[in-house]
């Protein structure tokens, strides 16, 4: 038999039976979609948090710090660039006060770090405007550097300091540092600002620091040592090695730890975020699947009452010279073909669903929080990947085929004299 | 065409451990020619029915040879014994057999389908088949809209379609009042005539038995061959 002729074949029987067949479909629709969108809520917490952890920092960047077998990374620095896959290393160093930075009659206290801007220029040190410091007389400094500039000279009772609000590109800031007795350094820095930093993803935090060129330490340092005797560093390193590709960034911590150095990743945060996802995910699908089980009883009864049913007719097509294996074969397209149409709306069902949720759910649950404006709240509540479609239609039609099995083998165990005696 | 050789077969009947014997078949021997019709008749239980299930490969005999158009059927698996089916026999039932949710000309079509056979070409041949058993005007029409004097002819129809060298009748005018027994018994004949076909017809009545060319008698599981008078 011709494969269009089977498909003809199983088509007429579900015409002649539909009120049956479409209650059977029902159930098989509903089942699917409860597992897509059950999964769907976990695959998306699962991005919106991989979506937050991503968007704040950079993926590619190991921290590395010291431990009792190895102390002090910052002098292994040239021994991370010389390994494999490693993009950039990074060696920023906070001064350990805030000094005092001037512009004009607005002043303030700056975190102030230095880096070397070759390396940093290699990772994308991102700017919103401007260029990186070229030398030890040029600095950058963070998006709210001037909220924080501030004149206190001419601030009545009352009123809040006035901050600066003019262009910061171009202008020459003073530098100044308590030295290790605790005055005010006589000599005074001047650095010139040439770019400004991009602005944090995260809407809350400010970055107010100042950028310089690691060429500059030597001089602060002569600032701040007054006599020979203490001779300690003024600086704190923290040390970040960048991997050129995300698949990279664990084999190259690894061979950092195996230094005796600590590490820290936001890859291998990812990793273990990724586990426990997918742990919740396999889950999710589990307890789907069960709802899919539940509709099998469905097929299978379906399936059951057509084979007998259609005894007498099973008994002329074998007698006539049907191939029992084609017989198996049009009962077993049937059922598939339930859990296939089944399958199909319960796809569209489900982004119908996931649609809503998302629009629906952030209204609710801000209203719920006593908020406004549902888009401050950025959780993606349903997301629906092609692999759990892949995965759900897997499921589905693999049951529906599963429960047609046994009424098939049924069918084709039928007795062609039984079946004959039968009464129309 | 068709030959039997020491033909036994029983049934067991009775529960599992208390199983009874009961010999159906009784060393058969039996032989029909290419173009002839062949009619068995007997009394209900005599096994006739049984005999002819055996010969299409319906049941497999316990003992005994088998050797349709030189192939030895008997010890055939079912798919095996399907295929032989589908090639070479048609079949022609008492109650007709036909599918009630297919029309006259779907049902006619079925052994071809099953044949994988293209659909211009089924087309072509069951309209020119339901022309030449008069069944033109019905193609559209489901079973239970035929009389039976017409679903006969649409079962006729399709065991003729595949072109087989045997067709076996059970009983095929068993159904039919008298008018209608003797149309389709010289349907049956001028087949035979026109196309050649073999026919192993099995009847309880004798009068029906007498337009076959020879005619066995079954009593008790044993074969008999008896005379033929040409009555139609």
């Amino acid at each position: 038999m011709q494969f269009k002729d089977q498909i003809d074949f199983v088509r007429q029987h579900i015409k002649k039976n539909r009120l049956r067949v479409f209650m059977t479909i029902l159930a098989a629709t509903m089942g699917t979609a409860f597992l897509i969108v059950l999964a769907s809520v976990g695959f998306g917490l699962h991005d919106t948090l991989r979506g937050e952890m991503l968007s704040n920092r950079l993926v590619t960047e190991i921290q590395v710090h010291g431990s009792d077998e190895a102390e002090e990374p910052e002098k292994q620095v040239d021994k991370f660039k010389a390994m494999e896959n490693v993009k950039a290393v990074l060696d920023q160093q906070k001064l350990g006060t805030y000094p005092k930075i001037m512009l004009g009659d607005f002043e303030g206290y700056f975190e102030f770090v230095v880096s070397d801007f070759k390396e940093e220029a290699k990772v994308g040190f991102e700017l919103n405007k401007g260029r990186l410091p070229e030398n030890d007389s040029e600095v950058v400094v963070g998006s709210h550097f001037a909220t924080y500039l501030q004149n206190t000279t001419e601030v009545k009772e009352g009123e809040e300091m006035p901050t600066y609000e003019g262009d910061l590109i171009g202008q020459t800031i003073t530098f100044e540092i308590e030295n290790n007795e605790g005055d005010l350094a006589e000599e005074k820095l001047e650095f010139t600002v040439v770019g400004i930093g991009k602005e944090p993803t995260r809407e809350w935090v400010m970055d107010g620091r100042v950028f310089a060129d690691a060429s500059i330490i030597p001089k602060i340092e002569e600032l701040y040592q007054t006599s020979e005797e203490e001779q300690f560093s003024l600086f704190y390193h923290s040390i970040m090695v960048y991997a050129d590709k995300l698949e990279n960034v664990s084999q190259i911590a690894k061979a950092i730890e195996e230094d005796g150095f600590y590490t820290y990743s936001v890859a291998s945060e990812l990793e273990q975020l990724d586990v426990f996802f997918l742990a919740l995910k396999a889950g999710l699908i589990f307890v789907g699947t069960i709802a899919i089980l539940i509709a099998s009883i469905g097929i299978f009864n379906t399936m059951t009452m057509a084979v007998t049913e259609r005894t007498r007719e099973i008994g002329v097509m074998k007698a006539i010279g049907a191939n029992p294996k084609l017989i198996q074969r049009l009962f077993i397209m049937e059922s598939a073909w339930i859990g296939i149409i089944g399958t199909i709306i319960a796809i569209i069902i489900s982004y119908g669903v996931s649609i809503i949720a998302n629009y629906l759910l952030p209204i609710i649950v801000t209203s719920a929080l006593g908020g406004e404006d549902s888009s401050e709240l950025n959780i993606v509540f349903s997301v629906i990947p092609w692999q759990l479609i892949v995965i759900a239609s897997c499921i589905s039609i693999g049951v529906a085929v599963i429960s047609g099995w046994r009424p098939a083998r049924k069918a084709t165990n039928i007795d062609v004299i039984q079946a004959l005696r039968q009464e129309l | 065409m068709i030959e039997v050789l020491n033909l036994s077969h029983s049934f067991q009947i009775g529960k599992k451990g208390k199983e009874k014997n009961i010999p159906v078949l009784n060393d058969i021997d039996f032989t029909v020619k290419k173009g002839e019709i062949v009619s068995i008749v007997g009394k209900s239980g005599s096994g006739k029915s049984t005999f002819l299930h055996i010969l299409a490969g319906f049941i497999v005999p316990q003992k005994g040879h088998i050797l349709i158009r030189e192939t030895e059927t008997s010890a055939f698996n079912e798919v095996e014994s399907a295929a032989f089916r589908l090639e070479n026999f048609g079949f022609i039932f008492q109650n007709f057999q036909l599918m009630p949710g297919l029309n006259a000309f779907e049902n006619i079509e079925l052994p071809l389908k099953l044949k994988g056979i293209e659909k211009t070409e089924r087309r072509r041949k069951v309209s020119a088949l339901m022309q030449e058993v008069g069944l033109d005007h019905v193609g559209d029409h489901y079973p239970n809209e035929l009389s039976g004097g017409q679903q006969q002819r649409v079962s006729i129809a399709r065991a003729l379609i595949t072109d087989p060298p045997i067709i076996f009748a059970d009983e095929p005018t068993g159904s039919l009042d008298s008018e209608t027994e003797q149309d389709v018994l010289l349907l049956i004949q001028s087949l035979n005539k026109l196309r050649g076909i073999t026919f192993v017809m099995i009847t309880h009545d004798e009068e029906v038995a007498h337009v076959a060319d020879r005619m066995y008698t079954m009593h008790d599981g044993r074969l008999v061959e008896g005379s033929v008078q040409h009555a139609i």
